[in-house]
């Protein structure tokens, strides 16, 4: 009998779970690394491809919008990116500091709507398309200082690991999963869970397989004080991320 | 619950599957806003403002009147967090949980934002043209002498309009009343040191014996004698320094002290006068004067044990310099000035004045300092009101229908005027009583000018500057309104400022020599002026005049019993919400009380012998009856407290200001008795009698001390026994 009841509770429980997330249809699909975000509809569609794209060689005048893009680097209007963790939203000033010089296509309607909001200075509501999970702790500053600064690697590379190739896109559209699992495959990849081959690891923060980091493997032996001296530090303490 | 067998534990796994499941649905794999949140822009940004990263303005702390300096980091346009400015003498980089709180005050969902006039029991919006116009209508079918203006105690360039714009209306009745200033304690101090609040320098004392001086918590400057305190402990010359703490409710100062000492409440100036006898280092008449009260008599008369006061009397003579403190609850009597007077002495024989008493220094521009008043005040406006005095009464940063003891009945009185105005940030209880209300800026959207009344260093002036763009289109600051006002009497004068802010760089560019930019132009002073929060001046401080002297000082004997009201009422002042102003503040309201870590409520605080007398355990509601009320709060045994006394806490009870402190607990200011103090006409809080009955009720006290209800209820979690009954072989 008592298990009986237990069984029933169980089921309920669990039944008014599904019936709970039944009725918020429609479901997204669980995504896979390479799938993709929602189509997002945006106030003014911004056709990053026409601004980020690369120039086609046989347009030196950048004329045709379906031809070619402007390589207008990511930072130039993403600035806040390198300087602080969020990236924002560039300014409604910095649209216009460039497009209210360009009469070519003052009198596009995305432009007319452009300038409208500017007009009444009122900023574009413009929709989500990245958002993590509030416990989540992206530092946008940081990447681009390693990849970017430190290694020198171009912009659009470094920003496409995580946001995709942008400059293929007019109104942009998460392509990457941004899951914890999926952080974890590059951290995996380029800060072994070792001490001695990369990023030290700390105590509490082998979330990687969940496994103990094993320390001075390069050296073969394991010491007792090595894995005592090893400082969570980096992208390996669960604290850089989970605040 | 119903006994299935499924118990606690099997219920949370059950649960645990159940929420696994919603996990799932909820963020999975997913992320969870893509394409549904917005992100709005900045439409032109500053260079300095970039998403994420904070900046950071001075400014000064509006939550009590102590003047600390306080550090706002803004983000994204956004007040987040108050820090105290490390630059300023007063606070030192600090700040305390009252002015934490200060970022409640501002986003609080109950402000007031609109202005609105009375409509029958009702209140209706209007604009503000229409309510300056009906000012100005009002105020041309009254004499100066029918309009009265009640205020806290404002300071800065704010008491200078303010006193320009009564002089303009002919207004000569400037109410100034702080329910908890330490009124009497500013007589004492002029009379004793020839001013009102010398320096008290706790860091230089080796002995601290403070009379009822809460000054950890609550008294004169918390945040500064705070840090004085923990450089006191490091001790002079290695020599910790002592703290002595003879009250008769134990407040956060007395639960740190080396000793604590219960007094019957009243006979704090005996204590005194026995000390001094028992030092036997006076001479002339102050030897004369305290030669009756020996030892016996004073501990017959006190309840202090003899041996505590050779004791108390021999650390102060092995140890000096020390300090001496009289606070509100050794003056909160009708001989309360004697009583502190008394106190004072006990400095003057010890020789710790201009030791550890010194001179502080002033502001020079006096029309700045800070106004003061006190219940004596309050009740001369009280009996103004019950005469009809008055067609109109303004009333600004104070609750006087909250605060005022019920024996003044002031709530009524205050309806015999024909039109009120009340400048507010809440629809208090006296804002409630008004015709015509005023929203207010909020302390972190207006400009101002303070000059703290304590000085720690050298004088200074502190900067309250705006640390965002203002939540409410239609509050105004409280300069920008008394300008507005000015402006109806004396366009002429006054025509060159815009705003309040116009008039405040003005008036600060005017004396710029004298704040210390001379030679910098005028852009670079006032910059850096706001930068800084804090205009530090030389001051001037003159030496200490007050002389020893014991004419007049005359003690009563302790007061007899009173068979109808065996108890003495003390009201408790807490740290956190003190007057009850800011009890709207959830924070304020949820941090546990420290001594008796209550949330959310009032209680009554009971000596556990009293309580066993009359039958009393924690929990009971018990009704509190004095001669002018009574209110009802659950007991709460406490050691800490004289026996014959009760506490209960001020600053709730309220029936508005808003939701967090509407309903609330209980509050004591409703059945204080008019006692005054003799010499200064002070109300004398500590004067009321009452008694206390069960009302048969019990409650579950909400506290954060041991477990709910102090009982286990069943459960196997955390058995409290004595360190001495635990055998720890059979533990393990
Ligand atoms: S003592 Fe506390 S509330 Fe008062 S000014 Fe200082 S920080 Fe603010």
């Amino acid at each position: 009998m008592r298990c009986l009841l237990s069984l029933f509770v169980l089921l309920m429980g669990l039944f008014a779970t599904v019936n709970s997330y039944a009725a918020d249809a429609p479901q997204p699909a669980l995504t896979t690394e390479d799938s993709s975000g929602p189509q997002v509809v945006q106030p003014i569609e911004f056709p990053h491809d026409r601004h980020a794209g690369l120039r086609n060689p046989s347009d030196p005048t950048n004329s045709d919008p379906l031809k070619g893009g402007m390589e207008i680097d990511c930072m130039y209007c993403h600035t806040y990116a390198r300087r602080s963790a969020v990236a924002g939203i560039p300014t409604l000033q910095k649209c216009i500091g460039c497009h209210q010089s360009i009469e070519s296509v003052r009198n596009k309607p995305r432009i007319q709507e452009l300038f409208k909001y500017w007009d009444a200075k009122k900023p574009v509501p413009w929709k989500k398309v990245h958002d993590m999970p509030d416990f989540v702790r992206f530092n946008h500053e940081r990447h681009i200082k390693r990849f970017v600064e430190q290694q020198n690697r171009p912009t659009q590379e470094a920003c496409g690991y995580c946001h995709g190739d942008v400059k293929q896109m007019t109104v942009a559209r998460r392509s990457k999963g941004l899951t914890m699992g999926w952080c974890a495959n590059c951290h995996q990849k380029d800060h072994p869970v070792t001490a001695a081959g990369g990023t030290p690891v700390g105590n509490q923060a082998y979330w990687y397989s969940f496994q103990k980091p094993v320390a001075g493997t390069a050296g073969g032996e394991v010491k007792a004080q090595d894995t005592n001296n090893i400082k969570a530090q980096g992208p390996n303490d669960c604290w850089q991320c989970h605040k | 619950m119903i006994d299935s067998g499924l118990d606690r534990r099997d219920f949370l796994k059950v649960l645990g599957w159940g929420g696994a499941a919603a996990a799932l649905s909820g963020c999975g794999n997913t992320s969870i806003e893509d394409g549904k949140e917005t992100v709005v822009s900045y439409v032109e940004a500053a260079d300095y403002a970039i998403p994420g990263i904070g900046v950071y303005y001075n400014s000064t702390c509006a939550q009590c009147d102590a003047g600390c300096s306080i550090n706002g980091r803004v983000r994204e346009g956004r007040v987040l967090k108050l820090e105290g400015n490390p630059a300023s003498a007063i606070n030192r980089g600090k700040t305390c949980g009252l002015g934490q709180a200060g970022v409640q005050h501002h986003y609080n969902p109950d402000r007031v934002r609109e202005p609105m006039l009375r409509k029958g029991d009702k209140f209706e919006t209007i604009t503000w043209d229409k309510a300056y116009a009906l000012i100005a209508e009002k105020l041309n079918g009254a004499k100066g002498e029918e309009v009265a203006f009640l205020s806290g105690g404002v300071s800065g360039h704010l008491k200078v309009l303010l006193g320009n714009y009564l002089a303009s209306i002919g207004c000569k009745n400037h109410y100034v009343y702080e329910a908890l200033a330490p009124a009497v304690a500013r007589a004492a101090n002029k009379k004793a040191y020839g001013i009102e609040m010398p320096r008290f320098n706790i860091n230089k004392a080796k002995v601290v014996l403070s009379f009822g001086a809460d000054f950890l918590g609550s008294w004169v400057s918390p945040v500064h004698f705070s840090q004085q305190y923990a450089q006191f402990r490091k001790g002079v010359d290695g020599q910790r320094g002592v703290l002595i703490q003879v009250e008769s409710k134990m407040t956060l100062t007395g639960a740190n002290a080396d000793r604590w000492v219960p007094v019957r409440p009243g006979t704090e100036g005996i204590l005194a006068l026995g000390i001094i006898n028992e030092l036997g280092m006076a001479s002339g008449d102050i030897a004369a004067a305290v030669k009756g009260y020996d030892r016996i008599r004073v501990s017959k008369e006190t309840g202090v044990p003899p041996g505590q006061i050779d004791k108390i009397a021999a650390l102060l003579k092995l140890r000096s310099p020390s300090l001496v403190l009289a606070g509100s609850a050794a003056e909160g009597y009708a001989h309360g000035s004697q009583n502190a007077a008394a106190i004072n002495l006990l400095n003057h024989v010890l020789g710790n004045v201009g030791k550890t008493i010194e001179a502080s220094s002033s502001v020079t521009f006096t029309q700045m300092a800070p106004a003061k008043g006190n219940t004596a005040a309050l009740k001369s406006l009280n009996d103004g009101l019950a005469a009809g005095k008055y067609k109109v009464l303004f009333s600004y940063a104070a609750n006087p229908v909250f605060t005022a003891p019920g024996a003044l009945k002031f709530k009524d009185n205050l309806a015999k005027a024909d039109f009120k105005v009340s400048f507010a940030h809440y629809l208090d209880e006296t804002a409630l009583q008004a015709d015509l209300v005023l929203p207010l800026d909020s302390a972190l959207e207006d400009w101002n000018t303070q000059v703290p009344e304590y000085m720690a260093e050298g004088a200074q002036i502190n900067i309250q500057q705006p640390l965002m763009e203002k939540l409410h289109a239609n509050t105004r600051g409280m300069g920008d309104i008394l300008l507005a006002l000015v402006k109806q009497r004396r366009a002429e004068e006054y025509k060159s400022f815009d705003d309040y802010y116009a008039y405040l760089r003005a008036a600060m560019l005017q004396n710029k020599g004298a704040l210390g930019g001379g030679g910098a132009d005028d852009d670079t002073f006032w910059n850096d002026t706001l930068t800084k929060g804090i205009v530090k001046l030389a001051g001037s401080s003159g030496a200490l005049s007050g002389k020893a002297s014991v004419v007049g000082l005359t003690l009563p004997a302790p007061s007899a019993a009173d068979a109808q009201y065996p108890l003495h009422l003390i009201p408790g002042v807490t740290a956190s919400l003190r007057d009850g102003r800011h009890a709207n503040q959830p924070w304020l309201q949820e941090s546990p009380d420290p001594l008796t870590t209550i949330v959310w409520d009032s209680w009554v605080e009971i000596h556990p012998k009293k309580a066993a007398e009359l039958g009393i355990k924690e929990g009971d509601i018990l009704e509190v009856t004095s001669r002018s009320g009574s209110i009802k709060a659950q007991a709460y045994l406490f050691p800490g407290i004289h026996p014959d006394a009760i506490s209960v806490p001020l600053g709730r009870g309220h029936d508005a200001l808003g939701r967090y402190a509407k309903g609330y607990g209980a509050n004591p200011f409703q059945i204080l008795d008019a006692v005054f103090d003799q010499e200064t006409g002070e109300l004398a809080m500590h004067e009321t009698r009452v008694k206390v009955s069960k009302t048969g009720q019990c409650v579950i006290v909400v506290k954060d001390e041991g477990s709910a209800g102090g009982k286990q209820m069943g459960r196997k979690i955390a058995v409290s026994m004595s360190t001495d009954e635990v055998d720890l072989s059979k533990e393990v």
